[in-house]
């Protein structure tokens, strides 16, 4: 499909991406963490875009992070100093986790690029303070966009922002609960081509795009399908190679809990109050990240829940290595699926270069087993 | 604990410090029979409205140290391992999450909580530590979120957290079933603002040279300020440890005998290799006489007004030392180099704790260049002694300090 | 009908014949960097040693890390399922495994048919591995199958404390520079393998009886430590390389 295709040569070369979107766009923004309100940037006229790591070798990097910090944060970092991130204006760190919060640090200590915000999000996220500071947090941020901008940010353009938002997050939805239904009608790897693509490319062709591959894969058959159905959980899933060892071992990705996926695109902003008010309580209410609080048991909950109406046959857990939320709630996690009479394996990962050989056979074995 | 200023001449306070840790613990071990609640509570939390409540405060970090001293790290953090906790995490937090299940460790367990205090002023990672804990014990968890003061106390954050102090006392309140006491509040809130100054005053002695006193004792003496801050035990305590340390400054007793070099130490002791480490700097002739860790019960003195306690202590409690800029850590870092007048500075890279060791390179930078002083950076764990190398970490000192000496002469 | 099995390791190449249910013959060459090749010579050299020609093997199943690149076999399947298989098909009341090899050490666990139903490996780090015990065997010059008899005369193991290969190496070289008793270090390294492959082991709730496979199962000292770390006994089976080869030639015949 022409527009899959779109997506898929957008994400294979950000730079030049970036160049294109650059013709349009006054300022680009980076961020790296699924709680940036990209509401707010894209209001202020400015292009949200997602950091990925691009895997390069860990050189500079090395004078900042130690060796036993995840490979996403080192890696995002290696790119900054090594010039490869050069057509930033500037970068947004919501408060992550401890790795990212000392990022920012750095990052700010390095100040590379004229624009530099933290905006510290509660961590809580089940009290009315909470939602009060929330609003505050994300006012002073617009406040802060607006000094940057040398504009004044109206309702008006908030509440285009939020039904651009809105628009993608629930043609998303579209495309996974269609692959859900008809497994394979996606190939996995076009799936998380379109799914990274709507992070960094220009917005408003992604709402263009979207609705266009919902509606031609709506018309589309599916193909009979006896794979296994699988639900991924962890934090990025940024290795394509992964959805196509699972299809060769006679798998398919029929749902995740990931920050690059469900996470970050379920829950729509209410249209029709106040704008802020709606953004603060859609990041309040969206699923939730292990770095934030809702109660003790609610991601144990979720996972059960997204496994059964998937009708999952299995969730992959797939960590990245030295990622302190996940790797606390998966002894619990694995309980409550455990429990549930889901079967679950874990997969420890790290972002830089996969260990394709032993993976692919705990991947096979567990397909093998459910 | 071990005490690992035994090879010296005597302190008289390490004695009465263990004995009223040990009466501590049979108090808290004990609180079921006699109708007392247990709240367990972060390093980093505001105990002060639990000894108004008079609740027992129990602290899982205090207990994972002893667990490291203990030597008991490794067992403990295995068996976590076995139930599914990565190797990586902190090693606090696998100690005393698989002590609760196996009643492990030196005490055979702490006391069963009655509800969790997490204070995420520290980290991200206690609040999942609690959140673990919340489902093994089944207890109400409150949770005090503190953000992260990068470049400075906003506003908003103000608010948040003086919020929040009124939702723990209505929290405490509701577990409790009783009023909150703002008579007993007022009492402690000075009583904690006093043994604060006076764990201030302790660890100023080893500006003093010879130094009385080195951060091995410091660490050692610490565990009073942490748990039993806001007592009037803890403030006796600390006023006769300040008057043993002056006198000996008078008598001439430095901790490490023939003093020469000064050092300073970052990051959380290597609790299973104090003797060994302490031993170490001795034959060279160092002292480290001061830290970044000990210095964090009592670096916020300045935000603390006794007479509006709970309301300074939102700002007191949300800019400690770890919950700021690298930037601001390493402006503190430098402070510390001048008034304890060091000739090196010794970063623990510590695996286990990722805020506190994240920004230590820039840190090192900042030092190397505007203090001029040699730095050195030993990668271990605070308790899981598997990740910790002592032929390794003991070549590095040692050309560490021959460095030292070539500068000193 | 005669099956074939075929497992390419990191480090050994290892073949495995079976007709009517029963193990005609097995073989191990060294694997070195072209799989495929390796493949065809200890197959070619399998069938030498048996006298039994290609075609009248009915249908192959590759497994091990090399398994993708043997394209003549009829289906690659993981060492894990075959490694249970093979265990299964050697004594059926085996319920677990642990299986050390060069790269990887695993611990699984079967149900009382022969299925696995869970599994646990090693993380990237050699800790705990055949390459771990090769580290140490050269840092203390011995050779790698002396190993274990050495560390049995140890009176009173050396502690060793990291993890990590590299450290542990240092950690060793430190203690020949004490001059402390070689079979002492050797136990300790023993010690601190086999304290990696207990956790596998636990991990998966690993039943008794268990066997051990793999090249390091010919390891009296490692399996004796393993042994005292699970509180179990491991049986050690005539042919622990070849398990995995074994359970796929099994599997061959049920194609």
């Amino acid at each position: 499909m022409e527009e899959i295709k779109i997506f898929r040569d957008a994400i294979k070369d950000i730079p030049t991406l970036a160049s294109n979107i650059k013709k349009s766009h006054e300022k680009i923004v980076g961020y790296l963490c699924s709680y940036a309100p990209e509401e707010l940037i894209y209001a202020a006229g400015f292009h949200p875009m997602r950091l990925f790591s691009s895997k390069s070798d860990i050189i500079l990097a090395e004078d900042h992070l130690q060796t036993y910090c995840c490979s996403l944060v080192r890696g995002v970092l290696e790119d900054s100093l090594s010039g490869r991130l050069d057509f930033l204006d500037g970068t947004v760190f919501p408060h992550t986790c401890d790795s990212i919060q000392r990022l920012s640090d750095i990052w700010r200590m390095k100040g590379k690029y004229d624009l530099f915000w933290d905006v510290v999000l509660p961590v809580k996220l089940n009290t009315q303070s909470a939602k009060i500071y929330m609003k505050d947090v994300l006012n002073r941020f617009k406040t802060d966009l607006e000094r940057a901008a040398g504009t004044t940010i109206t309702d008006d353009d908030l509440n285009r922002s939020i039904s651009t938002f809105n628009l993608i997050r629930s043609h998303l939805s579209k495309l996974y609960q269609l692959q859900s239904r008809n497994p394979g009608i996606l190939k996995g790897e076009d799936l998380y081509s379109i799914v990274k693509g709507a992070m960094v490319m220009d917005r408003d062709e992604v709402a263009r795009l979207l609705p266009l591959i919902v509606e031609t894969l709506e018309k589309t058959s599916p193909p009979e399908s006896r794979a296994k159905r699988i639900v991924l959980s962890g934090s990025i899933c940024d290795s394509p190679g992964i959805y196509a060892m699972l299809e060769t071992s006679g798998a398919v990705i029929v749902g995740d809990d990931l920050c690059t996926g469900q996470r970050w695109f379920e829950g729509r902003i209410l249209e029709n109050k106040d704008p802020i008010t709606a953004i603060a309580e859609r990041y309040m209410d969206r699923i939730v990240c292990p770095a934030k609080h809702m109660n003790p048991v609610v991601r144990g909950e979720n996972i059960v829940a997204l496994a059964r109406e998937n009708k999952a046959d299995g969730v992959v857990f797939m960590l990245l290595k030295f990622c302190d939320p996940h790797a606390f709630d998966y002894p619990y996690l694995k309980e409550f699926l455990d429990n549930e009479g889901i079967k679950n394996m874990l997969i420890e990962m790290d972002d830089q270069q996969e260990n394709l050989g032993q993976l692919s056979t705990r991947l096979e074995t567990f397909i093998h087993m459910i | 604990m071990s005490d690992p200023s035994a090879q010296k001449a005597k302190m008289k306070s390490a004695k009465k410090m263990r004995d009223l840790m040990t009466a501590y613990y049979i108090d808290a071990l004990s609180a079921g029979q006699n109708n007392k609640r247990v709240a367990w509570i972060t390093s980093g939390g505001p105990v002060e409205p639990l000894l108004a409540m008079d609740i027992i405060p129990v602290y899982p970090e205090n207990h994972a140290a002893m667990i490291g001293s203990a030597k008991m790290g490794e067992d403990l953090c295995t068996k976590a391992e076995e139930m599914g906790y990565s190797t990586d995490l902190c090693s606090y937090a696998r100690a005393d999450i698989s002590c609760s299940v196996v009643k492990g460790g030196p005490l055979g367990g702490l006391p069963k909580p009655d509800m969790l205090i997490c204070c995420n002023n520290i980290c991200g990672t206690v609040l999942k530590w609690y959140e673990v804990q919340a489902r093994f014990y089944n207890v109400p968890l409150f949770i005090l979120d503190t953000p992260i003061c990068h470049t400075g106390y906003t506003p908003e954050i103000a608010k948040y957290v003086r919020a929040q102090i009124d939702e723990y006392i209505a929290f405490l309140e509701v577990v409790t079933k009783r009023k909150f006491n703002h008579e007993k509040m007022a009492t402690v809130g000075k009583l904690s603002l006093e043994g604060q100054k006076l764990w201030q005053k302790v660890l100023n002695t080893t500006a003093h040279k010879p130094s009385p006193m080195s951060a091995f004792d410091a660490f050692f003496f610490l565990a009073l300020i942490v748990t039993l801050r806001g007592t009037q035990i803890a403030v006796d305590f600390y006023t006769e440890l300040v008057q043993e340390m002056e006198e000996r400054i008078q008598n001439g007793i430095s901790v490490v005998p023939g003093e020469r070099y000064r050092l300073l130490w970052d990051n959380l002791p290597i609790w299973y290799q104090l003797k060994w480490l302490s031993g170490k700097f001795s034959e060279h002739n160092a002292c480290l006489v001061a830290d970044t860790y000990t210095s964090a019960w009592c670096g916020t003195i300045k935000y603390i007004d006794e007479n509006r306690f709970l309301d300074s202590m939102a700002e007191a409690y949300t800019r400690i030392y770890l919950n700021i800029g690298v930037d601001q850590m390493a402006d503190q870092v430098l402070e510390m180099i001048k008034f304890y007048d060091v000739d090196g500075f010794v970063m623990h890279s510590n695996r286990s704790c990722k805020p506190y060791s994240f920004g230590q390179l820039d840190i090192m930078g900042i030092v190397q260049e505007k203090a001029g002083i040699p730095v050195l950076m030993i990668e271990a764990d605070m308790v899981d002694p598997r990740n910790f190398s002592q032929s390794q970490v003991e070549t590095r000192i040692d050309a560490f300090m021959e460095i030292i000496k070539q500068n000193k002469g | 009908m005669i099956y074939a099995g075929i497992d390419i390791g990191s480090i050994t190449a290892k073949a495995a014949l079976i007709e009517d249910g029963k193990l005609i013959d097995t073989l191990i060459i060294k694997t070195g960097y072209n799989h495929l090749n390796a493949a065809l010579k200890v197959f070619d050299a399998l069938l030498e040693k048996t006298k039994i020609r290609k075609n009248n093997v009915a249908a192959i199943i590759s497994t091990g890390y090399g398994r993708a690149s043997v394209t003549f076999a009829d289906k690659a399947l993981t060492e894990i399922i075959c490694h249970g298989v093979g265990a299964y098909f050697m004594n059926p009341e085996i319920r677990g495994i642990i299986d050390v090899g060069g790269q990887d050490s695993k611990a699984i666990l079967l149900d009382a048919s022969g299925q696995v139903v869970n599994f646990a490996m090693n993380d990237k780090c050699a800790a705990g591995t055949g390459r771990f015990l090769e580290v140490m065997a050269n840092a203390m010059e011995v050779e790698l199958d002396q190993l274990g008899d050495f560390s049995l005369r140890a009176e009173k193991p050396a502690k060793i404390s990291s993890i990590c290969t590299v450290f542990a190496e240092s950690e060793v070289i430190s203690m020949i520079a004490n001059q402390e008793n070689r079979e002492d270090i050797i136990a300790g390294i023993h010690e601190s393998a086999a304290a990696r492959v207990a956790i596998l082991a636990r991990k998966v709730k690993i039943k008794a009886p268990v066997v051990m496979t793999g090249g390091v199962a010919r390891n009296v000292g490692m399996v004796a430590a393993l042994e005292k770390h699970i509180g179990m006994k491991l049986f050690v089976g005539a042919y622990p390389q070849e398990n995995g080869a074994i359970g796929a030639a099994v599997l061959a015949s049920k194609l």
